[in-house]
């Protein structure tokens, strides 16, 4: 019960992250909560777990909730790789429009020189 | 009409420490067109003061962002400065001046607003076998991403219109741009043309140019892309 608890808990904090990062990445976000809110439903009903752990060829309904939990850790990552790539964006914006900026004070300084 | 000497010819050169080449790259390009710019990518050698003593105009990157972010800044300053025929040459050496007359001519000719330069249509002969390999992937690549039928994806001398030019928007920074520009282009609509150049490699070009491993990245940065607004 108290491992029951814990992933619960756990897992909602996912469900609430990919709701809020639904706007962001709405597929790694959809996927995300798809994920999470499966692990909770085979957390509480394990034997629905063990039959499809059976039916997936994984043996064990502990261990398909361990392959899930690592789906949610993938996905995780790919979120925060484009978490990354959506920052590099901005600088990029930035250096270019201090690269530009740069450039015109230099050309109007040659010119009042 | 526009001819070589003309002032609204705009030849942009993204360099990242290419301080031993840049001089006669630069000076090889002066006999061909007047306006040159020169986009340092945050290198640490001297590339930036190099092109500047050479009559470029020299935009330096604060931090080094990548070989598309480069061209980008690049032509966004042409643009600003009024340019009508953009075109793009790499700094390593490897392409030449000779070429960029053919580009223009081309677009003017085929009335086209995209020229891309293909080393398959020229002296392919000189192209090193694995590099052969991989540029004929990139190009199936390409021709099933964006229905292009191109022989050459990944070439970095291409000559562009203004209004081509403002259809571009690389948002790949790094090696990934080739495949997103030629995307763009599709996307456009607007008429493209194949130019026969040649390419010279050179122990140096080679070092600089890109390995085989790169492809996976560029696989990646594409398909992360997607993933994002």
């Amino acid at each position: 019960m108290i491992t029951q608890a814990l992933l619960t808990v756990l897992l909602s904090g996912i469900v609430v992250y990919a709701w809020a990062e639904r706007r962001r990445s709405p597929l790694v976000g959809l996927l995300s909560m798809l994920v999470a809110l499966a692990g909770m439903y085979l957390v509480w009903i394990p034997a629905h777990a063990t039959a499809l752990a059976e039916m997936a060829g994984v043996g064990r309904g502990v261990d398909l909730i361990l392959y899930i939990w690592v789906v949610i850790s993938l996905l995780l990552f790919l979120n925060l790789h484009l978490k990354l790539r959506a920052q590099m964006d901005l600088i990029t914006t930035l250096a270019r429009a201090v690269t530009i900026a740069n450039a015109s004070h230099a050309a109007d300084a040659n010119e009042a020189g | 009409m526009h001819s070589n000497s003309d002032g609204g010819v705009w030849v942009v050169v993204p360099a990242y420490n290419e301080a031993r080449v840049i001089a006669a790259v630069i000076a090889e390009l002066k006999r061909a067109v007047h306006r040159i710019v020169v986009v340092d990518d945050g290198s640490s050698d001297s590339t930036a003061e190099i092109g500047a003593e050479c009559g470029a105009a020299v935009l330096r990157h604060p931090i080094n962002l990548g070989q598309g972010a480069a061209l980008q800044t690049g032509i966004e300053f042409a643009l600003a400065h009024g340019a009508e025929l953009i075109v793009t040459f790499d700094a390593d050496g490897q392409h030449r001046t000779a070429d960029v007359a053919r580009l223009i001519d081309a677009l003017e000719a085929e009335r086209a607003d995209f020229a891309l330069g293909s080393r398959f249509l020229g002296s392919a002969a000189k192209v090193p076998p694995l590099r052969r390999i991989l540029l004929r992937a990139a190009t199936l690549f390409t021709r099933l991403t964006t229905g292009l039928a191109l022989t050459d994806a990944h070439n970095g001398l291409r000559a562009m219109t203004r209004r081509g030019a403002l259809r571009i928007r690389l948002r790949q920074n790094r090696m990934a741009h080739a495949s997103e520009i030629l995307g763009q282009i599709a996307a456009s609509g607007l008429r493209y043309v194949e130019v026969p150049v040649t390419i010279d490699y050179s122990s140096y070009s080679r070092a600089k140019g890109q390995r085989s491993g790169d492809l996976i990245v560029i696989l990646l940065d594409l398909f992360a892309r997607r993933l994002t607004p």
